[in-house]
């Protein structure tokens, strides 16, 4: 039972994490309709940079982190600024494969500048565990779940509250009709991907912790995301939480169960059960949980 | 009616191309082991980007799961050509047709499954073969690797080189020629398709399914036969390249192999016969290009220096670059370049025969230019 | 005042009707785009579908089209029940459609593009088309002169080989009009064949489907806004708005009919002046 209970628990962090990474890829799919397939980049670029910042010149965690998310921040909205407001209104095929182009470039970046040794997080809480009713909780977990879900409501706050979260909404149902009534597409693109690159940059810090490391592979666990992000429907916010939660959980469990319980599925299901989970829910609902589908004009 | 016909196959366009198979089948005597070995990757590779062009430049289904198909055909060909020593007759095909059926048991599942939703899904494609493969060592030795098999058929055995006459041709050479074949025999058949019903359904479903389906195409079957076709293609690819490879991991066909062919047939260019050649010329040829040139070039490791930047990811960094410029500049690829310059050349000549004949043809022209994407 | 069904003028059917619209409801949520439609167009008339903008004439053929099966109701084309039909199955039964906002295939030649419709009739497959059999390139031999002919008869003969894309908007809509020829249909759905077209343009599209009902007498249901057009192609029309039939008829009658006049305008007399300039009198009467 306690397994179950810290396995959960590491699944909803970890859930967590691909929650925010799917909010930051949805916020933007919806505001402009770009599928952002450089978003793990973005969280490896988020994650090196401030554990480098820390380790190799002994900033502190905080302001490392800091300079982390905005230098997050401002690639996405360079990319965006330099690339992909050209390829507003192209083909699906051409925007996903710019943005992994991008993802492409800048994995090879990091990959050539911080590939050689794995960076230790340089994060405040490291190892360290809090005990509770019989269980040993890592307080990185916990701060990544209390991250995640104050991002997630500051987000649903702002979504609804706000001018620009209304702006934002707008954008996504009709950016046409946006236009029309002041909204600037402009800004709402800038809010969009500096909000992706912030939760990506959080995300990856946490996704760094103990008992992980920094280093530019980091994005292959980000790319798990994109299962969550399918999963809940690529157009609904709700579906990105949603989905990262379920991934998360999944993930943890089947690496915890699966190894003990179902020997003969061999090494590291636990990194192809995300997918499997994913296709059975496309077979059934082809847009995803809360997905919607796009209309087709004859 | 027949003048249609042969206005459409211009006689220029077929010149070049005798012109470039009789190069191709030279080029082995010129050039040295370096670049022999190159191309040989090139023709692969072209042979590997001509599968995933039917399915996504000519059907418009986009796929990142090609280095799942190329790890079919390798593993089949390494169990067939070397774990039960059959011949390279048996196994090369084998490759391809094992691959094929997998990709008739994808293909209804991608059905269903529009744009990102298929990207995302070829992708778990990828990590799930990445998954079998690792875990059923019987076909791919584990996550430490295998041997791949050197073909052999008959008394010909590619390690031992062959010799006609004179002539001798080293184990490279053997190699280049079987993959110019194989891409030659591949390039025919996909051309062929192109010209018959089955190559306008797949134009159809790529710039029109709803259309296309109203006026009588059958979009399922135009898409598992766009899959059965590419994979099939992309096993006889596979296998050709664990072969050439001698050892592989299955940790070499991963997502980073598949983004490389998507980037080849871009900048290639999509839905052209000869894209997947180009496409694979710069991706494959800039990386060898910086491989050589990495000693005296300061700023890439190699040879002498043990930092700057990795041969593996400036390469990566360039073609990442060239994809994004292209995809911007110049959606058709290369090809397309090739006919702007084309178009370039003819308003030129136009332009020195006086204005009468410029209105009729740079109207058409830039027409043709803007209009045909 | 007339009723859907009981036209005294109506031709008397022998075996199914081309077409027979029975009580036919589409409905997306709430809205519903058509609501209680019934027609029923006889083998071999041109019939006309008229209404305006949001009518619910494009939900109608898209039902037609096999693309959204009706909410309730049923569509019976020469007697078969079209609602568990898809899409391709309908290039067998024999209908064609033209599309409003163009199925043209840009990359590929105007020859091209009318062979995507002859499709359904090729059989060989795959092995025969790569390896170009012998009887593969038979057939498209056969169905690349079947081709020709409709483009010939839209006086594409020229252009036969130029991507689609390079050409002109109403060259276009006669592309589309060959494709639906050369699929050889006895139903032949138009949809807003002039829409956006010169006046010349026009009257140019007006004597090819002419000369196609003379030459290959299929049935025609056209859908337009084009009153001139309109008036000088149909046999029978039908009036919608809001989804619901408010009238059929002849186009004399359809034309006196105050429910339509409303529908359109609301003022008789911005109908009528339209009607008036529109018409030149009975299909007979050719276009200026």
């Amino acid at each position: 039972m306690t397994t179950f209970a810290l396995l959960l628990f590491a699944g909803l962090a970890l859930g967590g994490v691909y929650a925010l990474i799917a909010l930051g890829f949805t916020v933007i799919y919806r505001a402009s309709r770009i599928i952002n397939f450089a978003q793990g980049e973005l969280l490896a670029l988020g994650a090196v940079l401030t554990a480098w910042l820390v380790s190799a010149h002994g900033l502190p965690f905080w302001l490392a982190f800091a300079i982390g998310a905005a230098a997050t921040a401002a690639a996405g909205l360079a990319f965006q600024y330099l690339v992909l407001r050209f390829a507003i209104g192209k083909p699906d095929f051409t925007i996903v494969m710019l943005t992994l182009g991008l993802a492409t470039v800048v994995s090879a970046a990091l990959d050539a500048k911080f590939g050689a040794v794995p960076i230790s997080n340089g994060d405040p809480w490291g190892s360290s565990v809090l005990h509770v009713a019989g269980l040993g909780l890592p307080w990185v977990q916990i701060w990544t779940i209390i991250t995640a879900v104050l991002l997630l409501a500051a987000f649903w706050l702002f979504n609804r509250r706000s001018k620009y979260g209304l702006a934002m909404r707008a954008t996504a149902s009709d950016p046409e009709a946006a236009l029309s009534v002041g909204i600037s597409l402009r800004r709402v693109h800038a809010i969009a991907w500096g909000l992706a690159g912030l939760v990506a940059c959080v995300g990856g810090v946490f996704l760094g912790g103990y008992p992980n490391s920094v280093s530019p592979q980091i994005s292959d666990v980000a790319l798990l995301a994109f299962p969550a992000i399918i999963l809940g429907g690529i157009d609904s916010t709700t579906g990105a939480v949603t989905g990262g939660f379920i991934i998360g959980v999944v993930q943890e469990l089947t690496a915890g169960y699966q190894p003990e319980y179902a020997t003969w599925l061999g090494q590291n299901f636990y990194l192809v059960a995300p997918y499997v989970v994913m296709i059975i829910v496309l077979l059934v609902r082809p847009y995803g949980l809360f997905g919607s589908r796009p209309a087709e004009r004859l | 009616m027949s003048r249609v016909l042969t206005a459409v196959t211009t006689s220029p366009a077929r010149a070049a191309s005798i012109a470039a198979v009789v190069v191709g089948v030279l080029l082995p005597f010129w050039v040295g082991a370096y670049w022999l070995s190159a191309l040989v990757w090139v023709l692969i590779f072209a042979l590997g980007a001509l599968g995933l062009d039917v399915l996504t430049g000519r059907t418009g289904q986009i796929s990142l799961g090609h280095a799942f198909f190329l790890s079919v055909g390798a593993y089949t060909g390494a169990v067939l050509g070397l774990t039960l020593h059959l011949s390279a007759l048996l196994w090369i095909p084998a490759g391809g047709a094992v691959a094929a059926v997998v990709g008739a048991l994808v293909a209804p599942t991608a059905l269903r499954l529009k744009g990102m939703y298929l990207a995302i899904v070829s992708i778990g494609l990828v990590y799930l073969g990445q998954y079998i493969f690792t875990n059923v060592s019987y076909f791919s030795g584990g996550p430490g690797g295998r041997s791949m098999p050197i073909p052999a058929f008959g008394s010909l055995n590619f390690a031992n080189g062959l010799s006609i006459g004179p002539i001798f041709i080293n184990d490279d050479g053997l190699y280049y020629y079987l993959a110019f074949i194989l891409l030659g025999l591949g390039m025919l058949f996909v051309r062929n398709v192109s010209r018959t019903h089955l190559g306008r359904s797949m134009t159809a479903v790529r710039d029109g399914e709803l259309a296309g389906a109203v006026l009588g195409v059958n979009v399922a079957r135009t898409k598992i036969t766009a899959f059965v076709v590419s994979s099939f293609i992309a096993g006889i690819a596979g296998a050709m390249y664990g072969s050439y490879l001698n050892f592989a991991t299955p940790g070499q066909f991963d997502l980073g192999l598949s983004v490389q062919f998507v980037a080849m047939i871009i900048v290639g260019g999509m839905g052209s016969l000869w894209g997947p050649v180009l496409g694979g010329l710069f991706v494959w040829g800039l990386q060898s290009e910086l491989d050589s040139l990495a000693s005296s070039l300061p700023f890439l490791q190699g040879g002498a220096h043990t930092s700057g930047i990795p041969v593996g990811d400036a390469a990566a960094i360039v073609y990442g670059l060239l994809l994004i410029v292209f995809l911007l500049l110049e959606p058709r690829g290369v090809v397309g370049l090739g006919h702007r310059a084309a178009l370039l050349a003819r308003r030129r000549h136009v332009l020195s025969r006086g204005p009468a004949v410029i209105s009729s043809v740079t109207d058409s022209d830039t027409q043709t230019h803007q209009k045909v994407r | 005042m007339i009723e859907a069904g009981s036209v005294p003028d109506a031709a008397p059917a022998i075996g199914p009707a081309a077409l027979e619209v029975s009580d036919l409801s589409l409905r997306f949520g709430a809205v519903a785009a058509l609501d209680h439609v019934s027609f029923t167009v006889g083998v071999g008339q041109l019939f006309a579908v008229i209404g305006p903008n949001g009518a619910g004439k494009t939900s109608l053929f898209n039902v037609l089209s096999c693309i959204y099966p009706p909410s309730e109701g049923t569509v019976r084309c020469f007697g078969v029940d079209l609602s568990e039909r898809r899409p391709h199955q309908l290039a067998h039964m024999g209908i064609a459609r033209t599309f409003q906002n163009l199925g043209l295939f840009p990359t590929m030649s105007v020859i091209d593009n009318v062979l995507v419709g002859r499709t359904h009739l090729m059989r060989w497959g795959t092995l025969s088309a790569g390896l170009s059999l012998p009887w593969s390139r038979r057939e498209e031999r056969l169905h690349r002169n079947a081709a020709m002919e409709a483009v010939d008869f839209a006086g594409l003969a020229g252009i036969a080989g130029t991507p689609v894309g390079a050409l002109a908007y109403g060259i276009r809509k006669k592309v589309e009009l060959a494709r639906a020829i050369a699929m050889e249909p006895q139903l032949l759905l138009l949809d807003e064949p002039v829409a956006g077209m010169s006046q010349a343009e026009r009257a140019d599209v007006v004597a090819l489907v002419q000369a196609i009902r003379d030459r290959y007498t299929p049935t025609v249901v056209l859908v337009e806004h084009d009153m001139s057009t309109v008036m000088a192609l149909a046999e029978r029309i039908v009036v919608l708005d809001f989804g619901q039939v408010i009238a059929v008829g002849s186009p004399v009658e359809i034309q006196a009919n105050p429910d339509v006049i409303n529908a359109y305008l609301g003022k008789p007399e911005g109908l009528l002046a339209e009607l008036g300039e529109g018409v030149i009198g009975t299909r007979e009467d050719s276009p200026q």
